[in-house]
């Protein structure tokens, strides 16, 4: 799992251009999200240069699991799109949360195991950065339906209000109803998430030990 | 969209937070039940479905449906007709007992079920269907006489559910694991497994207890099925756990 910040999009050319293809081979063509594209790729306004991307690339050299972080103070889709999903009065944006979107799983190997493998990964992983940036949360909206997969990786997850509907509600295609939720950034939730994925390790072998890795954000 | 600024949200996150603390099982189990009681919803049952190698008596998680209506609902096998419970291949998303029978014309046996239900003051109830990563299917299915099943209501009653549903989970695993009893082993067996524990061989271990190498082999076989461990280092690790041998 590679972890590269937006302002490295340039180093990393082909691989940003096979994440916008798959992105909107995901989330336009399959979940059928009115989101804005331009020759067959997905891009919107929070992939910025502050942007930090978590990816797994298989052996095969393509994406089997990706997730974007996003600092919550200036890019966040909860406060500029869905802030009635906050129910209990925080504020949406903070310096110590960043919010993470466009979540995708899709390991080479179709199975539920391998599922539980990849997300528990890119999750860890995602957590683990955000340990060593000593950040307080990582928020995110979610499908209603995926609450139960995300309660089940950690019970700690910590909703921020109910499900309300998008793009039409449940009946519609495309639409569905949605929910925010948050995770603390500490290490008995890392360790959770590892459990539920079988993974005994980091998922960045040697990683956040050393003071380059902090340069990133 | 729907008003946020009633009782359902605030009240739902709170008894989520509540809920997060508890380790114990009945007091988990009475904070859920008076949770439920505030949408006049005086009965609960979670339970896993039966599945492949999962027989259907096993998957209580939680019940508070009185026990003669349990026995009569198990006797006449009413789980596989049961019109709200076989909706559940239909539908993965929260529903009520009302929006079944609105949906179809029920046959004779079903709306039986939904009559005995009547008997015991189950008017209508909710369920909310739980799928779990690993393809296990669960249901958090509360009931009352008159409950409030409001569009908010049903919102707030799926976060209890899934919620409920995975901390109930965990203290029954936690509780069991916990509880784990073995049989006890024998002087020999012990002495055996000790000799084991710092890595001796079953012909060393014969030489220094003056038997042969596959009498000490049967012993270590015997712990094994009494710690129920596969391996013998696992053996090893649960006659440990149990304070059976000491390092």
């Amino acid at each position: 799992m590679i972890i590269v910040n937006g302002s490295q999009r340039r180093q990393h050319a082909a691989l940003f251009e096979q994440l916008y293809r798959l992105r909107h081979d995901v989330f336009i063509k399959g979940r059928g999200w009115s989101l804005p594209s331009s020759g067959g790729k997905e891009i919107d306004q929070y992939d910025t240069d502050e942007a930090i991307y978590f990816i797994d690339v298989g052996d095969n050299g393509l994406i089997e699991a990706s997730v974007r972080a996003t600092p919550s103070a200036t890019a966040s889709l909860l406060a500029d799109y869905f802030p009635h999903l906050i129910e209990n009065g925080e504020p949406a944006r903070s310096p110590t949360i960043y919010e993470c979107t466009r979540y995708i799983v899709r390991p080479a190997v179709k199975s539920r195991n391998a599922n539980r493998e990849a997300k528990a990964k890119l999750l860890a992983g995602m957590l683990e950065w955000a340990l060593s940036q000593r950040l307080s949360f990582i928020q995110t909206v979610i499908d209603a339906a995926t609450l139960s997969s995300f309660v089940e990786m950690t019970p700690k997850t910590i909703p921020l209000g109910l499900a309300h509907p998008y793009g039409g509600g449940r009946k519609v295609p495309g639409g569905g109803e949605c929910l925010a939720i948050r995770w603390p950034v500490r290490p008995d939730v890392i360790a959770d998430i590892r459990e539920y994925g079988g993974w005994q390790q980091s998922s960045f072998p040697q990683a956040f030990s050393s003071s380059e890795h902090r340069a990133i954000a | 969209m729907s008003s946020t600024d009633d009782i359902y949200g605030q009240r739902t996150l709170d008894f989520v937070e509540r809920l997060q603390r508890l380790t114990e099982y009945t007091e988990i189990c009475r904070v859920i039940s008076a949770e439920l009681e505030w949408y006049g919803l005086n009965c609960v049952t979670v339970m896993s479905l039966p599945g492949p190698g999962r027989p259907d008596d096993d998957g209580f998680l939680m019940n508070t449906r009185p026990m003669d209506y349990i026995a009569n609902y198990k006797e006449k096998h009413h789980l596989a007709i049961d019109p709200v419970v076989t909706e559940l291949k239909r539908t993965a998303v929260p529903y009520s007992w009302q929006d079944v029978r609105e949906k179809r014309p029920l046959n004779r046996p079903e709306k039986r079920i939904i009559d005995e239900g009547r008997d015991f003051g189950m008017r209508d109830g909710l369920i909310v269907p739980i799928v779990s990563l690993t393809g296990e299917q669960a249901v958090f299915s509360p009931c009352g006489e008159n409950p409030d099943l409001s569009q908010r209501a049903r919102s707030a009653l799926e976060l209890v559910g899934i919620y409920s549903h995975q901390v109930l989970k965990r203290a029954l695993l936690k509780e069991r694991r916990d509880q784990a009893v073995h049989t006890p082993l024998t002087a020999r067996e012990r002495e055996v497994l000790q000799w084991v524990a710092i890595g001796k061989s079953d012909d060393e271990i014969g030489d220094l207890l003056n038997i042969s190498a596959l009498t000490v082999k049967s012993h270590v076989e015997a712990s094994k099925r009494k710690l129920d461990a596969f391996r013998r280092t696992y053996a090893v690790v649960q006659a440990i756990r149990f304070g059976e041998i000491s390092l």
